[in-house]
């Protein structure tokens, strides 16, 4: 199958799907996986998949839209999708994306810089498909055929588009084909957001036509509103669970750690992602040593949403999005703490600290503070003493995206690391101009039908290319290694990608947070924290 | 909803192979499910593990973090990979007929 898919493909009524991918097309890999026949088959499609959902796109299938049953109801379907499309350009209705959103459509010049920025796009060896600008150009053109209702002068100008039901089943998947990780955005001479034009469809797609993946609707914020996280925790379990880490990190670091609750006037709110609390309590855990050695004052809150820095509506629902922010700035009001610092989870920091801004108006402006700050401040300081020789193994740094490109945060834990990580490396390139983990976006909790498959191959692979780059020099598996990522999901995508490759096994490379490598290194902490054989 | 069936039993399932409600589980339907992750037969090690989760998912709605679970039942995370294959959440869990864990787990 040609991977020059057309933008006429788009609207083929048959259930054929546009794209086909095998090992032989992708991006190649540096050793131990250098060459296609080492890595790993794809899971195809099952048969009832195809039959009951969506699946005409490519090999996988992330939203499993179910086929609509008649054209009655595809009729529908559309007629709602061109509601939404009226929306999306409306002030009254998008007025906190509207701007840069036009803005890409009708000023984009078609240069291509954001294609060969796209690490999907170069994974998947340059399908036309997965190309930034391929998704934007059909938004384009259904812009100025269906919004601005251009004839065919403007059909000959800005290509012509037909809207039908299997367009539209398509552009949902495709919409699900891009991390948000807004790389494309960053090279853009001109400022066009590629990133955000997916982003505008997973909205008009929800809002408008209640169609996202369950992971982040109803097992995620739909959960999170009604339990308080969308780990399905409520406060109950949470203090519970809490406490058996409390418990477990004092025996391990010899320092006694009780997290506070609701304390009412405390400096800091800290809010983690929860799924830190079931899946990562050594870095839970790591944060309690880290703040009672340093004598800070904070407490957790076991308000809902309150104790779950995750708020998915950021990736797929403005409304979504809004109901959960605004609970938890609520809790902070409600302890009349004086800041929240949000633990290590990329898309907490950008949901809360940047794109919250809008709806926090007047004292619901509480400030925000990356933890990655504030621990910057505690190392800096000598407040946490640490010895680096407790760390004395490669180490290298992954940059979640909505930490480090959206907010900038790019020295803080580059100054610890050089503090406690003496063989510390950097990936190529890093920083502002890092590369997505490939389970950005809320991918890294999306594994329905073989969407798995896809984020190891397509996704994630950019990112397995740099770590594996960064330890070419140490692949031998008497060497423990660590890749530092902190950020939960980006966590959830690296166990998952180092799993399936069996990388540990073979070359014993480890991931995890950056609290836990600094109490690693502590020196009033009982040496050995970092469990190797946990993962 | 992909249906399981096994020797004339038919349980509901999603595409992952979890139960899609819990409350039908009995020690049939854990054998059945175990079946589905390779385990043939079902000893007292697995009831252990699976008892524990079962217990739990009844008290609190979720499972528990899986040091609990290691802890509780006395099994390293390596026991629990030998007697599950596919790890605690999506092997234990799915034996015990608990529902996929959701949220950034």
């Amino acid at each position: 199958m040609s991977k020059f898919t057309r933008i006429e493909e788009m609207w083929r009524p048959d259930d054929r799907p546009l794209l086909h991918l095998t090992n032989e097309d992708l991006m190649p890999l540096p050793p131990p996986l250098n060459h296609p026949s080492l890595d790993r088959p794809w899971t195809p499609l099952t048969e009832a998949a195809r039959q009951q959902y969506e699946c005409r796109l490519d090999d996988t299938c992330a939203v499993s839209v179910p086929k609509p049953k008649s054209p009655a109801e595809e009729a529908e379907l559309v007629r709602k999708f061109l509601a939404g499309l009226d929306k999306l350009f409306a002030r009254e209705d998008n007025w906190t994306f509207l701007q840069p959103l036009v803005l890409t459509l009708e000023h984009c010049a078609r240069c291509q810089t954001c294609s060969e920025a796209c690490h999907i796009y170069e994974a998947s060896g340059y399908s036309e498909l997965y190309r930034p600008t391929y998704r934007s150009e059909i938004l384009r053109r259904l812009y100025f055929k269906y919004v601005k209702h251009g004839g065919l002068v403007s059909a000959w100008q800005h290509g012509d588009i037909q809207l039908n039901w299997p367009l539209v089943a398509r552009l949902i998947e495709l919409a699900y084909r891009c991390n948000l990780c807004r790389r494309c955005a960053q090279v853009c001479p001109i400022g066009a957001d590629n990133g955000l034009v997916a982003h505008e469809l997973r909205k008009l797609f929800s809002q408008e036509l209640g169609i996202a993946p369950k992971e982040l609707h109803d097992n995620g914020t739909m959960l999170q509103l009604k339990v308080g996280s969308s780990t399905g925790m409520n406060a109950l379990v949470v203090k519970d669970n809490i406490e058996f880490i409390d418990e477990e990190i004092s025996e391990k670091t010899g320092i006694e750690v009780r997290t506070p609750w609701d304390v009412e006037g405390a400096d800091i709110l800290l809010i983690h992602n929860a799924g830190e609390i079931l899946a990562w309590p050594e870095n839970v855990g790591a944060f309690a040593v880290i703040f009672t050695v340093a004598g800070l004052s904070w407490t957790m809150s076991s308000e809902l949403a309150a104790y779950d820095s995750v708020n998915y509506g950021l990736w797929y629902d403005d409304v979504q999005f809004a109901r959960i922010a605004l609970k938890q700035i609520e809790a902070a009001r409600k302890l009349k703490v004086k800041r929240i610092v949000l633990g290590e989870c990329g898309h907490a920091h950008k949901a809360l600290s940047v794109v919250a801004d809008r709806i926090l108006l007047g004292d619901a402006n509480i400030p925000r503070e990356s933890a990655l700050t504030l621990l910057h401040e505690l190392i800096m300081s000598g407040r946490i003493k640490v010895d680096p020789s407790r760390n004395d193994f490669p180490v290298t740094l992954h940059d979640p995206c909505n930490v480090v490109r959206l907010m900038g945060v790019v020295k803080p834990q580059r100054e610890i690391l050089a503090k406690i990580a003496p063989k510390f490396r950097e990936m190529e390139p890093h920083g502002v101009n890092n590369y997505c983990c490939g389970g950005g976006s809320g991918f890294a909790i999306m594994s329905g039908n073989n969407f798995a498959d896809w984020r190891f191959h397509v996704s994630g692979r950019k990112k397995l290319q740099q770590i594996l780059n960064a330890f070419q020099d140490c692949l031998d598996p008497s060497i423990p290694k660590y890749v530092c990522a902190p950020c939960s999901n980006c966590k959830g995508q690296l166990r998952d990608i180092i799993k399936y490759y069996g990388l540990w096994d073979s070359n014993r490379i480890l991931y995890g947070g950056l609290v836990e490598l600094i109490v690693n290194a502590m020196v009033d902490v009982k040496p050995g924290f970092i469990d190797w054989e946990w993962h | 909803m992909p249906i399981l069936e096994i020797e004339g039993r038919k349980y509901e399932v999603d595409e992952d192979g979890f139960l899609q409600d819990p409350n039908i589980w009995n020690e049939q339907v854990a054998q059945d499910l175990a079946k589905t992750e390779g385990i043939e037969q079902m000893t007292e090690d697995h009831w252990k593990v699976v008892n524990y989760l079962r217990n739990y998912y009844l008290q609190y709605g979720i499972a528990p973090m899986i040091r609990k679970l290691c802890k509780e039942t006395g099994f390293s995370l390596n026991q629990i990979y030998q007697l599950f294959p596919s790890g605690p959440a999506k092997g234990a869990c799915k034996v015990a007929g608990l529902p996929k864990p959701t949220g950034c787990v």
